[in-house]
Order: C-alpha cells, then structure tokens, then sequence
C-alpha cells in the first residue's frame, strides 16, 4: 500500500519531488525515468551577430505528457528562461502545435507525447570574447500520467564560436519547424470572421484548404481572466466551418480571441498544420485627443463661459451686476475697477475651487463626469430649485434681503452688501448659479477636458472662468464703455422683474429633471415644498420689515422656520425620498428601454440595434432626440429597415450605463452607437446629429450587409 | 461595484449557452449532491443551507494539492474559516484504480497525517458531484452561497504552478470571495480558470 506509506512521510515528498532532475538532466519518480531534458542548437557553432535557433527538447516516458502555452483543463504549461550574458537576445518561445486529449469527465488538455522541442530565436551580440559559450536555462515542467508530476532542470548548451558554421540536429528542427502554426494566410486562401453569439464566440473560416481536411479544430489561447468552454463546430457547410468558442468569464466586450486554426487527416495526425488567429481589439478604441487640439478646447472653454453670462439661470444675476456699473457710471474709476475686479475673482474662485475638486476626486480614482456629478443626484437638483425660486421671489419684489443700513440701496442689497466683498461674492453666486447651467450646455468640452491631466482640467476651467468674466474685466478696463450703457431709471425695476420669469423658467426646466429621476409623485411632493418655501419667503417681505413690531418679526420668523423645516421633513424627508420612479417606464416613438441583456438578444436575434444614450437633464440630448431621431423621416428609416431602437436613460446615472459610456470613451451623454448586426464592430455617431449623417450611415450598412 | 452589477448581469446571460457538461455558471443554483465521509456519513448540500459553503475537490496525489497542504495553506483556510461558520466539504471525485482515490480507512489517514480542518472530506469514486460541478481539476474550488448559489468558482489562487514558494505572493481567490461575501458585499472575482491535476473520473 504505498499510497498510505506516503501519507506517513507527508511533507518530506512534497519537496522530494522538485529538483529531482539529476545532473543527468532526467527527471525520475519512483526509480522510473520520467522526463530527459536538454538544450540543443540548430548549429554546430555561433558566429558573433547572427542568430540562431535553440530548443528544449523533452522526451517523456510512453504514455506520460507535457503541456501547450495553454493547456486546457488541467496543467500547466511549460517554462523555459534562458539566462542569457549581457548583449545577448532571446525571441519568442515557439510552440508546435500540440496534441488534444480527451479524458473522462469532459476533460480537454493540450500537451506533447514522447517528445517535444521548444524552440527559441537566439540572438548574439556582434562581438563575443570567449569560446566556447556556455549558455544556460531554467526548464519548469510538469509531466502527467495518471498522475502529475513537476519537474525542473537547469540546463547548459556549449557551444563554440566561429566564423563559419554549419547546420547541427537537422532532422529535429525540421520535423518541429513543421509542426508550427503559421500566420493566417491571405483572403484567397482563407476568410475569418469573428462574431458575438450569445456568451459564444464565433469564427466563421471560409477556406477551401481548410474544408479539404477532415480534422478541423479550433485551439484557444486565452488571456488574462478570460475563462474558455471548450470550442465546437458550430456548422461546416460547404468552404465555410464556424468553431464556437463558449466564454465562461464575464467579458462581454471581448470581440475574439486569440487561437490557431487547426487542421489535418486525423485527429493529432502528424500532418497537421495551423493558423494563427489574432485578436481583434477588444473594445472600439476610447476616443484620444481631437486633433483640434487643447488649444482649440480652451477657446471653445472660453466662448462658452461668454455665453454663460446669457443663460437663464445666470442672467439675472449678471443683470444685476450690470446695473451695478450703471449705478456706479457717475463715481470714481478706481471703485468700478475694484469691483469689478472683485467680481471677477468670485467667478475665478469658484471655478478653480471646483476644478481643483474635480482632480482630486479623480486622483482618488472615483468616477467623475461633469452631469453625473451635479445632476444625477435628485437632492442636488431639488436644493437648486428652492435657491432659484428664492431668488425669482426676490427679484419678483415678493420679499427683500435687507439689511438695515443698505435697505435703500435696493437693487444691490440681495448679498453682503457693497464694496469689494460684495462685489465677489456676486461673483461667486453668479457662478455656483452657472454652474449647473453648464451640464447641459459645455458637457462635451468638460467631458473633453475630463479625460485629460489635471493640467488640461484647470486650464479648461481658467478659460471658461475668463470667458465668463470677460465682459466686465472689459468694463473695468476701459469705463468710459460703460456710458453706452442706458441710464439708470424706473426701466430697471421692470428689467428686474422679468428676469424673475426667466428663473421661474430655469425652475421649470429643474422640476422637469426631478420628475425624470424620481417621478410624477416626487415632483408633486418637491413643488408642496417649493410653496411652502413661497409662502415663507412672502412672510419675510410682508412682516419681517422695518416699522414692524419686534413679536410681530420674532413672531414671523419662528413661524417661517417651523414651516420651512417641518414641511422639509415631510414633504422631502418623507415623501419625496420614499417615491420612486415607476420601472416600467413606457417609452413613446418605439423606443424599448436599454438593458445589457436587451442588447444582447436583440444581436444574437440577428437585429441591427441602435442605442440613445441620453437624460432628461442633457440638453444636447433633447434636442438631437426632438430634431433628427423623432423626425419622421429618421423614424420611418429605422422602422424600414427594421431596427431596434434602445433608449439608455443615464438621468441618475445609472452604473451600468456609466461603465458602457466609459467603454466608448465618453465621460457622459449624448452618446449614439448602432450596432449593425452579429458581426460589424459597433458605429459611433458625434454627438451633434443631423438628419442626413443617420441616413448615410444606415445606407453604408445595408450596403457592407447586402454584399456579405 | 458597477463592474460586478454588469458581470452578474453577463453571468446570468451565459446560462442559457452553456454546454451540459460544462460547469454551472456563477450566480447559478449549485447542484444538491449526497456523499458519504470516511466515517460513513452522509453529507448533503442541501442540509447546509442558510451557511456558506466551500467545496474543495481534492486529490493526495497531486502536486499542486500537495502545494497547498504541504505549506499549511489549505489547512490554515480552512480552520479560518470554519471557525467563521463557513460550511468546508472536500471531496474526492477519483475513480477507483486511479492515482487519488481514496477508501474510507485511507481518507481517515490522509485528514489525520494532514491535519485538515476541513467540516467533512466526502468520497465522491463515482464522481457524481464531480461531474455535477464540472469540476475538472484538484484543487477546484467553489463556494456556495446561504441561498444556495454558486459565488465563487475557479481557482484557488492566482499563481498556477506547483510551487508552494509562490503562495505567499499570489491572491488567494477562495479568501477574498469568502471575506467579501460575508462582509455582505458581492465577490469581485467570480470566476477563474482553475488550475491543477485533472480529476480522474471513470
């Protein structure tokens, strides 16, 4: 019973068995001689700079096997590291195609029987000072029967050096040198394509050399995590054989993977031949630095925080200011250049504060875009709403922020006061109001600048903070502009009071993203509180002002509260947060939504698919969506041709959908893929669509399927 | 976390190309089976429901099994983690004649001579489990979920070669699913290609 004899001596045989390789470079188990290992050359001498082919060569026991670079089921595969002097160079290890075996239980290994030899390109520096040269190299293997074994051997080849040389182990180079895959021929012998069916790889070959021969196999050699299923012949139909290849791991995106095409008479005959299947790229390629340049980023960085100052949520505020510099035409020029030196370095503050946020959350590795970061999260866009209604109230006349000694000063009251101080202050609240006005509209150039070093993000910002303050840097510069400014007057309080609308119109557009994210219910609940927040702004401008008693101010101001915070707790705290968006969202136009799965099916289903990724809050989004995809004639085209329309709805940033923008490097919606069918690498559409870019492309593919 | 959603998500679409003979895929229900222990006791799966279970399929004879019970590694995983609950099931799949097939007596000696921790080393000679699990290799490892699911199977560890040297410095998958499933959160790493002998089935 010599199995229950070792369990006796357990730990002495489990490092018995390494380093049982003798001098004599064999590896013996149990007096029998399991593996002889050596080095040979394919020359009998080295000339200093040219290369030449070295091998290990094994020869196993009968009925004893080593293994492939990927050995299949079970194994591993073997080693070989030369240790090479200074200046000299090794190629690749070349594998002969291996033997396939099958073993009870569904067990596939690849390996050599009898014998094998590993050859590798050796390269030698042009000068070499002694000989013979002593090379050496370490061989890792492990050897199997029933059982397995490891072995290893440090090994030496001797050999002299010459300035003639003549070829060495003929015979044996050559019989191996047969035995190794070549690279995939041309189209006129033989066609690959690769193709995503279900978890299954497909490689359809077409090859009237391959259908020639009875045996036709697919060996994988996988990498990384990629766990394979054993590959099968889907179907042979005339020159055409598809190997399905069953990927177990989770890497959806894998598009093939690398192999040899296999091919003999019989089943490991010794004819057999191989081609090498290469990998295509994994995932199309994320998108690299426009060639427009960074420069052309920044200007465009600037343009949009000019534009800013237009955008409705931004423009009261600015108005404001702007009436400041009318107010402040008649005093010194040293004060309007202060001031408005002030207010631009809020802008300034802001944006920097907030790029250099941005760099360190993404030095932190977390996952950053610029909608997702504000927009995605519903409390966010609900704390934005009752700031702007504040503030349409205020400029509306419903209550003033006075204090005592400015209460005169009407216009400029609604922060700190005046001077320095309030003039940054406007600064920065003019931009915290910018801010999230830029999702929808500089999303593509942050998204740009998101994917860039830290360098390029605060760049970007600088830029767009300039942009934004130029106008009145402008002013201060030369004050004597500002006499093309109207007069002061009655007109201003009208001005003021429109601009009221223009909020309550931003108010509108925040209601719209909340109600996307959590539903009609939330929305309801939200606009209970904004009312309530309403009422306790009119309390404000009715009681709480100058003449009014101290209990009827005390009075007001405890009541304003208890409204405040109790209907925040109830309506927000309670309801609001409870309320979710019903899952089954219809979707209008047929549009189904986006799921990994849905995709997948619809593909495998032999669809064309297109997919919308998009969010209520993106306006880009919008507008692609109501101008080029809901156009009839977009609409009619797709449903022609009978493709499957995917709505990726990113409003609250949905991970999944997160982790696929970034597989096409995109830091955030709008993003349009169609993906053509089973086998065409996905198409990616700019982010601005026209009516005719969509057409064209449905037209090339039809096209590229029609002639296949 | 967004990459393990997607890959649960990927794992559960693999489900319906699988060849038979293929393993379960993870996220899948793990096969019930019933085995006996050296002592004669039967251990099914479906009586450690609620606990996490490891599956371990084990073979004296080979090395890369010796690389682990060798170093203590296995053993030390297992007192670990027994001592946390965790349900520990070796089985044996060999068929008799062949090298790792154990009879009761010897698999007694084996878990003596070893001092394994394992909850029970089952017998598996028709290799039914085995085959239910596709398991193909010693060691191969698979853990169970409370609910009865496959969240873990592949690999022990990161470095697939012979030498207990190389322990020290690779991942230990087996740990890192268990400690991140009973911390409550999902495993990273669900499926690896195992590494090792194969099972010698009939």
């Amino acid at each position: 019973m010599p199995l229950a004899f070792r369990f006796a001596v357990p730990v002495t045989i489990f490092f018995s068995i390494f380093g049982a390789v003798p001098e004599g470079k064999s590896q013996t188990y149990e007096g029998k001689e399991l593996v002889k290992a050596e080095l040979v050359a394919d020359t009998n001498a080295i000339i200093p700079g040219k290369k030449f082919t070295a091998g290990l060569l094994l020869r196993m026991a009968p009925g004893w096997h080593t293994y492939w670079k990927f050995s299949g089921d079970a194994g591993i595969p073997t080693e070989l590291k030369w240790k090479l002097p200074p200046g000299w160079k090794a190629g690749e290890l070349q594998w002969p195609i291996p033997l396939k075996t099958n073993d009870p239980g569904d067990i596939q290994t690849y390996g050599y029987q009898d014998e094998v030899l590993l050859m590798q390109e050796i390269i030698p520096p042009a000068k070499i000072d002694n000989s013979p040269v002593k090379l050496s190299a370490e061989a890792n293997w492990l050897v199997c029967e029933k059982i397995c074994i490891p072995g290893s051997a440090t090994l030496q080849l001797e050999i002299p050096t010459s300035t003639t040389s003549k070829v060495a182990n003929t015979d044996l180079f050559a019989r191996y040198r047969q035995l190794l895959p070549k690279d995939w021929p041309g189209a006129d012998v033989a066609k690959e394509k690769w193709s995503h069916v279900g978890s299954e790889l497909h490689l359809s070959v077409t090859s009237a050399t391959l259908a020639n021969h009875p045996v036709a196999d697919f060996y994988p050699l996988p990498e990384g995590n990629i766990v394979v299923g054993h590959p099968k012949i889907e179907s042979r139909t005339g020159n055409e054989i598809i190997f399905a290849v069953p990927i177990d791991s989770a890497s959806k995106d894998l598009l093939s993977i690398k192999g040899l095409v296999v091919f003999a008479q019989r089943p490991n005959g010794n004819d057999r031949a191989a081609w090498r299947v290469a990998e295509r790229a994994a995932a199309p390629p994320a998108k690299s630095v426009p060639a427009r340049g960074v420069l052309t980023f920044l200007f465009f960085g600037f343009l949009g925080g000019l534009i800013l100052n237009l955008m409705p949520c931004v423009l009261p505020v600015i108005s404001l200011k702007i009436f400041g510099f009318i107010q402040q035409a008649g005093q010194s020029r040293e004060k309007i250049w202060r001031s408005g030196l002030a207010f631009a370095a809020g802008i300034f503050a802001w944006f920097v504060g907030l790029a250099l946020l941005l760099i360190i959350l993404k030095a932190a590795g977390r996952e950053v875009t610029w909608g997702g970061f504000q927009f995605t999260n519903p409390y966010f866009v609900l704390l934005l709403s009752v700031i702007v209604l504040v503030f349409a109230l205020n400029l509306l006349g419903v209550f003033e922020i006075s204090l005592p000694q400015t209460a005169t000063r009407g216009l400029l009251s609604w922060t700190a006061g005046e001077g320095e101080a309030g003039s940054f202050f406007q600064g920065v609240f003019a931009t915290v109001l910018a801010t999230p006005c830029t999702a929808p509209f500089l999303g593509t150039a942050l998204g740009f600048a998101f994917t860039q070093s830290p360098v390029i993000i605060l760049s970007m910002f600088v830029a767009i903070a300039a942009g934004m303050s130029a106008p009145y840097l402008l002013l201060c510069a030369q004050p004597a502009w500002l006499r093309f400014l109207p007069k002061p007057g009655p007109w201003m309080t009208h001005v003021k009071q429109f601009m009221g609308f223009l909020l309550l119109a931003t108010l509108l557009f925040l209601l719209y993203v909340l109600g996307a994210q959590r539903g009609s219910d939330a929305l309801i609940w939200a606009s209970c509180f904004l009312l309530v927040v309403s009422i306790a702004c009119w309390m404000k401008g009715a009681f709480i002002v100058p003449g009014a008693s101290i209990a009827t101010r005390r009075l007001s101001l405890v009541l304003m509260l208890v409204l405040v915070i109790g209907s925040g707790i109830y309506f927000i705290g309670d309801k609001f947060r409870s309320s979710k968006l019903a899952t089954t969202s219809q979707l209008a136009g047929g549009w189904q939504a986006f799921t990994p799965e849905r995709l997948q099916e619809e593909l495998a289903d032999g669809h064309a698919v297109f997919v919308d990724f998009t969010a209520a809050w993106c306006l880009t989004c919008k507008f692609n969506e109501a101008s080029v995809l809901e156009s009839a004639t977009v609409r009619e085209e797709f449903q022609r041709r009978g493709i499957v329309k995917l709505k990726a709805d990113w409003t609250n940033g949905d991970p999944i959908i997160t982790k696929l923008l970034q597989q096409f490097g995109r830091p955030g919606v709008p993003l349009y893929v169609l993906y053509p069918g089973k086998s065409a690498e996905p198409i990616v559409f700019p982010e601005l669509l026209t009516k005719s870019i969509i057409l064209d492309k449905l037209e090339t593919i039809s096209r590229t399927i029609a002639s296949q | 976390m967004k990459t393990k959603s997607i890959a649960a998500i990927l794992a559960s679409l693999t489900t319906t190309t699988l060849l038979a003979l293929d393993s379960p895929p993870v996220g899948s229900a793990a096969p019930d089976f019933s085995l006996t222990d050296a002592k004669g006791k039967t251990h099914s799966l479906s009586q450690y429901k609620g606990k996490y279970v490891v599956l371990e399929w084990f073979n004296p004879e080979c090395p890369f099994v010796k690389k682990h019970y060798g170093s203590g590694n296995m053993q030390k995983l297992q007192e670990e983690y027994t001592g946390k609950g965790v349900v520990w099931l070796t089985i044996d799949s060999n068929a008799p004649g062949s090298e790792g097939n154990m009879t009761p007596e010897q698999a007694a000696k084996v878990a003596a001579a070893w001092k394994t921790h394992q909850t029970a080393l089952l017998l598996d000679p028709e290799g039914k489990a085995g085959r239910a699990y596709g398991a193909k290799n010693t060691p191969n490892m698979v853990v169970v979920s409370p609910e009865g699911k496959i969240a873990y199977e592949g690999a022990i560890d990161s470095k697939a070669t012979p030498n207990p040297a190389d322990i020290p410095s690779s991942t230990n998958y087996v740990k890192v699913a268990l400690d991140e499933s009973l911390a409550g959160k999902p495993v990273t790493t669900a499926n690896t290609k195992p590494y090792g002998c194969s099972v010698k089935y009939q």
